[in-house]
């Protein structure tokens, strides 16, 4: 039973981690930077050029936030700057945002303070882009670029504060204002680069998109699903269902072994007392039932217990997550860029109903599977020579 | 044998026609050695002298001038109208008259660097070597075009490709040395046969694709040289784009106050 119990639990434990993993990668995609939707100017996203813009932004943001599908719009604005404190130029990103849209959970700056940091001229700085060029909240920073009309754009900003965020990019590089600011930076008349859409089902995304993208407002637009803006990540979220899989496959093989193992042994070993069973008048259908029925019980209570066990390791953890960097012995989290994303060292385990009948299924076809050559055995015993074990 | 005396004196007269024809055929064997270059004004020229040339093309010691850049792209087009002043081939000042919005802008180009000077919120901003193949003033002149720190002759090997038909002149290959940092990795220059100055220079990158063709016309006497009043910059892979660089007036030899080029200058005279 023991068996049976820890082969469960490894194997919740297994797709908790895996399905956390695999949510926050998800999440990290879908988050900040490129949300469910994206919607932009044709030929933006392969020049990044000033002048292609959605223009009449005002209007279409009305449009996109009336629909029912849609949770959130956030419009943004980029632009490569030369930043300065002094005469040296530093190279930057201009990143024009609507604060009330982007402070949220899954906004560009969730988690940080809303209280007053953007516009009349502040700029949030980049953590990185900060440390590296020792840039301090109250300093004023000149940022040079080129606006709509090709001029040369200028204007002196203050730093109202040093911004971490979910993007790599906007850490590294990013000179965050408001979309007002910004706007009025590139001589952009009510019009952005980008918007973001996050949606209330993001598991109908194709038919959102259908629905947006013939908007009047978006006539002449590129309304793009997650998964066109950024192909690469799919392959990989792909990969990582695979990977899991196989994990749980080799989960389940090393519990299906022990659990096999055991259910042999403990059969095997009581020969002696199923001989002397038939030779007082047990049948050998009827004691194959015994040991049939047996080993159910002993699954059904294994599984249990280890279902048990496995939700409550889950929902111990699922709040405050796990630091693989802990578990490796640092005393430091850590935090990975790939791709423009930002990855955490903390993992928050989920378990889903489906990932218990799973295991549940698996255990217990495990279980029945290995007692059936004892029943074969048990069958076809002599009670005096199984006695004489 | 008098059949035999006429038979001879048929063999060796030649029609009429065919004495046309023979005459033809020796004129235009005669002409052939000259249209393949028997013409002593179309003989090869020195590759060497050609690129020196077109290095010192506005170089002097005080070259002041006045410029017009016209930035094309799509049907819009956005005009500067500048005053330059530049000594020797190390030390520039560019200066923006108009339009309005752009005008007291400068640029100052010492040795390897590059500031630029900003009026309207009174700063000087060095140009970081990481932006140096970024657009100059919004145009698709380069920040490196502007402080041009590579020399024809020294950071390029050469090679006379040979006749060019379009446009017509004699073709060089320059080939970027190994260890020199640029951009371009080729540039081929078509100079003209006449009067042996650059007519167009053709950029490719470092994966060998076109990137952008300049086209050097109007050729007249400015300052007492002979030089192409107009530039062209067509970058390739951009639709209806262009940057036209026009000098209005230009003088060389010019005596100019070395401190002209100099960041409180920059600053102080705007």
């Amino acid at each position: 039973m023991l068996a049976i119990a820890v082969g469960q639990l490894a194997f919740l434990l297994t797709a908790a981690l895996m399905n956390g993993y695999g949510e926050k990668f998800f999440e990290s995609v879908t988050g900040p930077m490129v949300g469910h939707i994206q919607i932009h100017a044709p030929e933006w996203r392969e020049n990044r050029s000033i002048d292609l813009t959605i223009g009449d932004l005002e209007t279409t943001l009305e449009a996109l936030r009336s629909d029912p599908g849609i949770d959130r719009a956030s419009p943004r604005v980029f632009c490569p700057v030369l930043a300065a404190l002094s005469e040296e130029g530093l190279t930057g990103i201009v990143v024009g945002v609507e604060p009330e849209t982007e402070f949220h959970e899954m906004g560009l700056l969730s988690g940080q303070d809303p209280a007053g940091h953007l516009g009349d001229h502040r700029v949030l700085v980049g953590y990185g882009f900060a440390r590296k060029h020792d840039i301090e909240p109250g300093m004023e920073l000149a940022l040079v670029g080129q606006d709509i009309d090709g001029s040369i754009a200028n204007d002196l900003y203050t730093v109202s504060g040093i911004v971490f965020t979910p993007v790599d990019v906007v850490n590294n590089l990013g000179l965050v204002m408001s979309l007002e600011d910004a706007q009025e930076f590139l001589r952009l008349e009510d019009a952005a680069h980008e918007i973001v859409i996050h949606a209330t089902q993001p598991d109908d995304l194709i038919s959102t998109r259908e629905r947006l993208a013939v908007l009047p407002a978006l006539r002449g637009m590129e309304v793009l699903v997650w998964q066109d803006v950024v192909p690469q990540l799919v392959g990989m979220i792909g990969m990582m269902d695979w990977y899991a899989l196989i994990i749980l496959i080799i989960v389940f093989i090393a519990a299906a072994a022990g659990i096999a193992n055991t259910m042999l042994m403990s059969t095997f070993e009581r020969t002696h007392e199923f001989g002397m069973l038939l030779s007082l008048g047990c049948g050998p259908s009827r004691l194959s039932r015994m040991i049939l029925v047996e080993a159910v019980f002993l699954g059904l209570i294994g599984v249990a217990a280890g279902t048990v066990v496995g939700l409550g390791f889950v929902l111990a953890t699922s709040g405050t997550g796990i630091d693989y960097a802990a578990l490796g012995g640092s005393d430091q989290s850590y935090d990975v860029a790939f791709g423009g994303l930002h990855l955490s060292s903390h993992v928050y385990p989920r378990i889903r109903a489906l990932d218990i009948l799973a295991g549940v299924s698996a255990v217990l076809l495990t279980s029945f599977v290995s007692v059936i050559w004892p029943v074969l055995h048990i069958s076809r015993l002599e009670p005096m020579e199984a006695l004489r074990q | 044998m008098e059949e035999g005396a006429r038979l001879t004196r048929t063999r060796h007269r030649i029609s009429a026609p065919g004495r046309v024809v023979f005459i033809l055929i020796v004129v235009l064997c005669l002409l052939r050695p000259c249209a393949a270059g028997g013409d002593p004004t179309l003989a090869e020229p020195d590759v060497d002298r050609l690129l020196e040339q077109f290095d010192a093309l506005f170089e002097s010691s005080g070259t002041v001038g006045r410029v017009e850049i016209s930035i094309v792209k799509s049907e819009k087009t956005r005009t500067l109208r500048m005053r330059m002043w530049s000594q020797g081939d190390d030390r520039a000042l560019i200066v923006v008259e108009s339009p309005a919005r752009d005008a007291g802008m400068a640029t100052l180009r010492v040795g390897k660097n590059l500031w630029n000077y900003l009026p309207k919120i009174s700063r000087t901003i060095r140009v970081p070597p990481s932006m140096m193949m970024g657009s100059w003033m919004g145009s698709d002149l380069t920040n490196d075009d502007i402080v041009r720190e590579s020399s024809f002759r020294d950071d390029y090997t050469s090679e006379l490709i040979g006749p060019s038909t379009e446009p017509p002149g004699w073709k060089v290959g320059l080939d970027a040395r190994s260890g020199a940092v640029g951009l371009w990795d080729r540039i081929e220059v078509v100079f003209s046969s006449e009067n042996e100055l650059p007519v167009q220079s053709q950029f490719f990158d470092r994966k060998g694709r076109l990137s952008r063709t300049m086209r050097f016309e109007d050729v007249r006497k400015a300052g007492g040289r002979l030089i192409p009043m107009t530039t062209t910059i067509t970058p390739e892979r951009e639709d209806g784009r262009r940057t036209e660089l026009r000098y209005l007036d230009i003088d060389f030899d010019v005596e100019l106050d070395e401190s002209m080029f100099s960041l409180s200058q920059l600053e102080r005279n705007r």
